[in-house]
């Protein structure tokens, strides 16, 4: 096949005139000219027929009113009105807040304390590291079993703790406030692996000197932590805690196993109440009006953080 | 005692607390189910007193583990396999080339805002859609629909791995007579490998742990694959604690397992490439 890159063919080479940089973007001719189109039309339909247009058939059904999974009438925007009289949806939505907020917080802090303590490079540290991160490894699903055979009031670890010092077994699935606390334990759990890599590698990428500087100023290790890594660090944070937001708002795996919302509405998320009102109620209209007021928070959250990860020097 | 060797012992302590707090949970996961249900539920001990296979037995027994697990294998490398075949060619177009209404600009961008909504909110309307078709409970409902998802983070992260690999070394390639979809594949695949290993790392963890697609477009051990199937079977059994635990060690096994070959680049992929 004649290529339009050698020369001859389109008379000059045709990225003579581009300056020579990394990442710069290329025009071709001829058959070159079509290639990048069908290099990228598989990826385009296969996304656009498998995500976005149930996305836009999701839509349209959250204007409809169903029975037995049937629409029977289109309502509008009644749905969307109706999210906000619910007392269980806000319920929901408020019982996310306070999980997310309280998991994230915690995840930030604790991350940033590991990162710290393995930040350097030593044969025996990139073993511990390497453990750390297991948690975050093993199936979301597999967690939520593992913290049912933890908090289990009969057989569970604490309770076999408990028993042997002597200690009445803590109950903390069976009542609200436990169960919550239960689940955001969880959490932290599972994901202050990942905090903790991403403030690694922030850390590890900082420059010296303002260190070293501190160092000859005679600094104390909390002022120089203060005064120069916090704010070094600040953009990573920023990223990390944004991405785990997102994530964290959309839980569903480990509550479906560890409690599934409940006792009473304690731990019901508004992803499991979403799943609910679509399954079990067969609510289709609600159910997908309300999921999609939760994705245009998330998509506003993800194109802040996706600005972030782009301007940040890599 | 100088304040030198009290920062070495309280950096052992947080060492180990930390090094305890990721393993306990897990250890004590494992242990339960190598412990009869009876010594579970009468004795309380922490430690087994006298191991025993039978939780593991059982769940073969059925067959269903095999075929969640067969199923799991089959739906992720397939899945992965087709998005980075597609995803790492698209993000090679949007890394290197001017398209037509600025598409370079936005696509990979739009792609990414795709993957971060929530899964929740996408499952509804493709159950409808998978019902209509009569997709429902296949393995090929599952590896589509996994591939969708998987190439848009293979384009997101592909196409930074590009970007720095240098034009120069295509152009000599071309100009040596290779066409550009030869010098792709010959020269440019090759240099991109780790960012190539980084990005199928983090698919086929993703993938294997999903759970919320295969719930909802699965219903039988003919497609379920391995969450699906211990979240079903703890929701069947409930205080069955021994093949509980037994459940949550074979359904976790294969990925960790996965994860401990691919040590050297897990760091890279878990992060999404955030990580460089």
């Amino acid at each position: 096949m004649a290529t339009a890159m050698t020369p001859g063919t389109a008379g000059a080479p045709v990225v003579s005139g581009v300056p020579r940089t990394p990442g710069r973007t290329l025009r071709g001719s001829g058959l070159d000219r079509v290639l990048p189109y069908l290099m990228l039309a598989p990826t385009l339909f296969l996304v656009l027929g498998v995500i976005v247009y149930p996305l836009i058939d999701g839509l349209r059904s959250s204007t409809g009113f169903y029975r037995f999974g049937r629409e029977i009438r289109s309502v509008g925007l009644d749905n969307y009105r109706t999210a906000f009289g619910d007392p269980a949806f806000l319920d929901a939505l408020f019982t996310t807040a306070r999980f997310m907020l309280l998991a994230v917080t915690i995840e930030t802090v604790l991350g940033l304390g590991l990162a710290l303590l393995v930040a350097r490079e030593r044969r025996l540290i990139r073993r511990i590291r390497a453990t750390l991160i297991l948690p975050m490894i093993v199936t979301p699903v597999v967690v939520g079993i593992v913290f049912r055979l933890i908090y289990a009031s009969d057989v569970g670890l604490l309770a076999s703790l408990a028993h042997a010092i002597g200690l009445d077994p803590p109950q903390i699935l069976s009542n609200g406030t436990g169960a919550f606390l239960g689940l955001v334990f969880l959490d932290i759990w599972e994901w202050t692996p990942l905090l903790f890599l991403i403030l690694l590698a922030g850390i590890q990428s900082m420059p010296v000197e303002p260190f070293e500087a501190a160092r000859v100023d005679g600094a104390s290790g909390w002022r120089t932590f203060v005064d120069h890594t916090l704010p070094l660090l600040r953009p990573t944070i920023l990223v990390a805690v944004t991405l785990r937001s997102i994530d964290a708002l959309t839980t569903f795996d480990q509550v479906y196993v560890l409690t599934r919302g409940g006792p009473g509405t304690s731990t019901q998320l508004i992803s499991i109440y979403g799943y609910q009102t679509f399954f079990q109620f067969q609510q289709v209209g609600y159910a997908a009006a309300m999921l999609f007021m939760v994705a245009l928070v998330v998509l506003v959250a993800a194109g802040f953080a996706v600005g972030l990860m782009r301007r940040r020097p890599t | 005692m100088t304040r030198r060797r009290v920062g070495g012992i309280a950096w052992i302590v947080a060492a180990l607390a930390a090094i305890a707090f990721a393993v306990v949970p897990i250890l004590w996961m494992i242990l339960t189910s190598l412990k009869s249900n009876r010594e579970i539920t009468q004795e309380t001990s922490l430690v087994p007193q006298a191991l025993t296979t039978a939780n593991y037995v059982s769940l073969f027994s059925g067959r269903e583990f095999a075929s969640y697990l067969t199923n799991s294998v089959i739906v992720t490398a397939a899945s992965v396999a087709i998005a980075l075949i597609l995803g790492t060619q698209a993000a090679y177009v949007l890394a290197r080339f001017r398209l037509k209404a600025g598409m370079h600009r936005y696509v990979g961008f739009s792609l990414l805002m795709v993957r971060l909504l929530p899964p929740i909110v996408i499952i509804i309307p493709l159950f409808l859609v998978a019902q209509q078709l009569g997709l429902l409970n296949t393995q090929l409902s599952l590896i589509i629909v996994y591939a969708a998802f998987n190439v848009t983070i293979v384009v997101w992260m592909m196409e930074s791995f590009f970007r720095e690999i240098p034009v120069d070394l295509e152009e000599a390639a071309m100009v040596d007579g290779d066409t550009r979809f030869a010098a792709f594949r010959r020269i440019v695949l090759p240099l991109a490998a780790p960012g190539l290993v980084a990005t199928g790392i983090f698919a086929v963890i993703t993938t294997y742990n999903e759970f919320l697609f295969a719930l909802v477009l699965t219903s039988t051990p003919a497609a379920e694959t391995m969450p699906v199937g211990a979240a079903t079977l703890i929701g069947r059994i409930n205080v069955d604690w021994g093949a509980m635990s037994a459940a949550g060690v074979i359904g976790a096994l294969p990925i960790v397992i996965f994860s401990l070959f691919v040590q050297k680049h897990l760091v890279r992929g878990l992060t999404m490439g955030a990580v460089k």
